[in-house]
């Protein structure tokens, strides 16, 4: 580990990315994302790496794609409004296969809503957003190690898997600056698999759970890239047989490997009665809850997500056979507590704690839905 | 020291955002110690209320904003309304003597009325110094960094043209408090 250092929670994410290999940027600054833009702008030039300012998220979006086509890591960064702008894209990236990160700082919602007010009311749509049945895998870190760690996982998983990955940031851990230690470069675990040389053009050719290989579209490969539903070789096909083969291709290849792509944390969970489930900025505010309720002897603790999409259903499934208390904590008006639903046995008892008014939960708010949640 | 919570409310272009910013660093690069900066601001960045939080901490920190607040400078009325909130009742607080009029029930606060913006304007001849003042009396009321440490990061940080300017400023700050 290097020496502790102040950032800003974007810079670190900025400064991730380009340690992941990030080494194309194009976005259209919105708060309370923008001082990703901004650092890229300035460190991206300086390492011989592109940065584009495009005239809106559509655009911002797609030149991601065609920079990642040519065999670049490519990120963009937004917040919701700008989000909303870049679904068909996000649609195009995966059904084509396109390996992209996106960074999304959310604040408060819907439209240009609270520009400078944080929520966790974006988490459906990074499921759902884009139209059709699609795989998608979101990240969301909480504390300032995490938006290091998850940064470099989000381009791992993105090259590996040929799919677009989100970065889920709240806007109070974005704008905070906070002490963190980066870790040194040669610690780092890159994924970065070189350019295959094809010996045909069926890119697409593969069995049902492998992963797609990489290649360099426009290096040398005369490739057609299409946003229709497509056969091995890339062209349009309504085919019913191909088309069963080629969605489940996608899925396939996020859901046969959730072991790799599903993390998250646990704190005091060994004994618990009560599990809090929550993530990013709630996260914070409940572990401190947590904390501060042990201290009064309640056995209580937290699972946090640090992977949102595919959802740790199974994991839950595990805690559920023990914990027959989960309190959901959420700074929205209900998202993730329907998929607890989904989730959660009918022995296991349910409540939320949902707020969107921009104003995080304080550590005490949680504590005080823990103990009524107790009685 | 397990967390001390400080806040400073402002309108924005006070350089009260720079007075945590000035504060965190000083903490984690010469105190090691755990710190955060969480700034809030509205849509009107210039001339709206703003505030900051600064936790320092010897243990890691798991909330970033105040849940119950130690210290709070506060330099017009309109945040001082907004976030007097989460104050502790035993706070210590200091509102601008001429910028923060109506300070409404005092609890059991340890209330003090300097003027800060005005010195920092007569003696500095810049409010935008507000922020160095502000980190001075911080440092000089609560010790939650050490006086040294401060000097010498101050030094570090300012434009080589303005460093005798900014530890003017320090003093002034110590000054207003004795």
């Amino acid at each position: 580990m290097k020496q502790r250092q102040v950032l800003q929670g974007n810079t670190i994410v900025a400064k991730a990315a380009i340690a992941a290999g990030c080494d194309f940027f194009a976005g259209y600054p919105i708060t309370p994302s923008s001082e990703i833009a901004q650092f890229m702008s300035m460190e991206m030039p300086r390492l011989g790496y592109d940065f584009i300012q495009m005239e809106d998220e559509i655009s911002s979006l797609g030149a991601c794609i065609g920079a990642s086509l040519a065999g670049k890591k490519a990120m963009t960064a937004t917040s919701g409004p700008g989000f909303s702008l870049m679904q068909e894209h996000l649609g195009l990236a995966v059904m084509a296969e396109i390996p992209i990160v996106i960074v999304n700082v959310m604040r408060g919602g819907p439209s240009t809503g609270m520009p400078t007010k944080p929520s966790q009311s974006d988490i459906m749509q990074t499921r759902w957003g884009t139209h059709g049945d699609h795989p998608i895998i979101v990240v969301y870190p909480a504390f300032a190690s995490q938006l290091f760690s998850e940064t470099i996982r989000a381009f791992n998983l993105s090259e590996k898997f040929w799919n677009p990955v989100i970065i889920l940031l709240d806007e109070v851990i974005a704008k905070a600056r906070e002490d963190i230690a980066l870790p040194r470069k040669k610690d780092l675990n890159i994924y970065w698999e070189k350019t295959k040389q094809i010996e045909d053009l069926n890119i697409y050719d593969r069995e049902i759970g492998q992963n797609p290989p990489r290649v360099d579209f426009f290096k040398k490969y005369p490739i057609h890239i299409d946003s229709l539903e497509h056969d091995k070789h890339g062209w349009p096909t309504t085919d019913p047989k191909i088309v069963d083969k080629m969605q489940t291709l996608r899925m396939q290849k996020i859901y046969n490997y959730l072991d790799e792509i599903i993390t998250h944390e646990e704190y005091y969970l060994d004994d618990a009665e009560i599990m809090v489930f929550s993530f990013g900025i709630s996260a914070r505010s409940s572990l401190a809850a947590v904390e501060m309720a042990r201290e009064q002897g309640i056995k209580v603790g937290l699972f946090q997500a640090l992977t949102i999409w595919p959802f740790p259903k199974l994991l839950l499934r595990e805690k559920f056979k023990k914990i027959k208390k989960i309190l959901v904590v959420e700074m929205n008006m209900g998202q993730t507590i329907y998929e607890i639903e989904r989730t959660a046995t009918d022995d296991v008892e349910r409540q939320a704690l949902l707020r969107a008014n921009g104003v995080p939960f304080t550590p005490t708010e949680v504590l005080e839905a823990i103990k009524r949640f107790k009685k | 020291m397990s967390r001390y919570e400080i806040r400073y409310g402002a309108v924005g272009g006070q350089g009260l955002l720079t007075a945590g910013a000035l504060l965190v660093n000083i903490a984690v690069t010469k105190e090691n110690k755990y710190a955060v900066e969480s700034p809030t601001y509205t849509a009107s960045v210039r001339g709206g209320a703003t505030k900051v939080d600064i936790i320092i901490s010897d243990k890691r920190i798991l909330f970033p904003q105040a849940n119950a607040i130690d210290f709070f400078v506060c330099t017009e009325q309109k945040p001082f309304d907004l976030y007097k909130e989460r104050l502790k009742d035993d706070a210590i607080v200091i509102i601008d003597t001429h910028l923060v009029k109506e300070v409404g029930n005092p609890r059991n606060w340890k209330l003090m009325r300097i003027p800060l913006v005005y010195e920092t304007k007569k003696q500095l001849g810049n409010i935008v110094l507000t922020s160095v003042v502000t980190l001075a009396l911080t440092q000089k009321i609560t010790g939650i960094i050490g006086y040294r440490n401060m000097v010498d990061y101050v030094r570090e940080w300012a434009p080589q043209d303005y460093i005798d300017l900014n530890l003017k400023a320090i003093e002034v700050g110590r000054e207003l408090i004795k």
